[in-house]
């Protein structure tokens, strides 16, 4: 734990007990939804679903760097993760990924893959809303997610239909705005 | 068919926990959100709780009331007892 750290934030009237428990569960997220989008990508295949795999797989590796940069922040604030698996999938902030019952129904498969990013969306809204000018660390870190999030869920919007967001595939590395927390 | 119609205090029993249902009432409409995944056990995010009224709460909540459109109304809530 980062004592002095955690006491900043306390003194700001953040409930950094709640804020960490937040923080778990969207941990959970971004961990639950790297396995259940591999079993998308996976499955992403014939005319249609090959034109999303890259995607699928861009964010699914985003959404594991997500995890890995959550973490760290949960600890220095005194928390921890569970030590049980199925109990951390169980809290996730949002709910399971799961490939469509009929997984060649490519519009069911983009819903899945949709919904869990706006899920994201309006959970890292909620923590940059809660920190912004009191937590300057997680309020940067659920920014940058953020940025991310909107991002896959852009992509994966365009794909429905629902409108053009000016954006492209990834190039160069992933995790464009996350990855000053992973270096 | 009659609504049913719920008190605050008939309502606070469906908490969603010891497996109670999870209703939650906003504007008025009580829903049943037991089936929801971000509902377990009566708690949503760790900030909200099954069993009462949250028409204040979902005004700082990060989602429009749009969302519980995917819920049933199993009735409605009358606040005589407020």
């Amino acid at each position: 734990m980062a004592k002095v750290a955690r006491e900043m934030v306390e003194k700001t009237g953040i409930d950094v007990d709640q804020l960490v428990a937040l923080l778990v569960k969207n941990a959970s997220a971004e961990l639950t939804t790297f396995y259940y989008y591999t079993i998308l990508r996976v499955n992403l295949i014939g005319l249609e679903g090959e034109g999303l795999k890259e995607i699928a797989e861009t964010a699914r590796i985003e959404d594991r760097n997500h995890f890995e940069a959550l973490t760290p922040r949960i600890y220095e604030l005194g928390g921890k993760l569970p030590g049980d698996m199925k109990v951390f999938h169980d809290i996730s902030a949002c709910p399971p990924a799961s490939l469509p019952a009929d997984p060649t129904d490519i519009r069911a498969m983009l819903n899945v893959l949709v919904e869990a990013e706006r899920c994201a969306v309006r959970g890292y809204t909620y923590l940059c809303n809660l920190t912004a000018g009191k937590d300057h660390r997680t309020y940067d870190l659920c920014l940058a997610i953020l940025n991310e999030e909107i991002e896959h869920e852009a992509w994966f919007s365009e794909f429905l239909g629902e409108g053009p967001s000016g954006h492209f595939l990834r190039r160069g590395d992933t995790s464009p705005w996350v990855g000053k927390f992973l270096r | 068919m009659q609504e049913r119609q719920f008190t605050i205090a008939e309502l606070s029993r469906y908490n969603g926990k010891s497996g109670a249902p999870a209703l939650i009432a906003y504007h008025g409409l009580v829903y049943d959100v037991s089936a929801s995944f971000l509902w377990q056990n009566g708690s949503h995010w760790v900030l909200h709780g099954a069993g009462a009224d949250l028409t204040d709460e979902l005004v700082d909540a990060p989602h429009s009331a749009e969302l519980l459109k995917r819920f049933p109304v199993v009735g409605i809530l009358h606040h005589a007892d407020v």
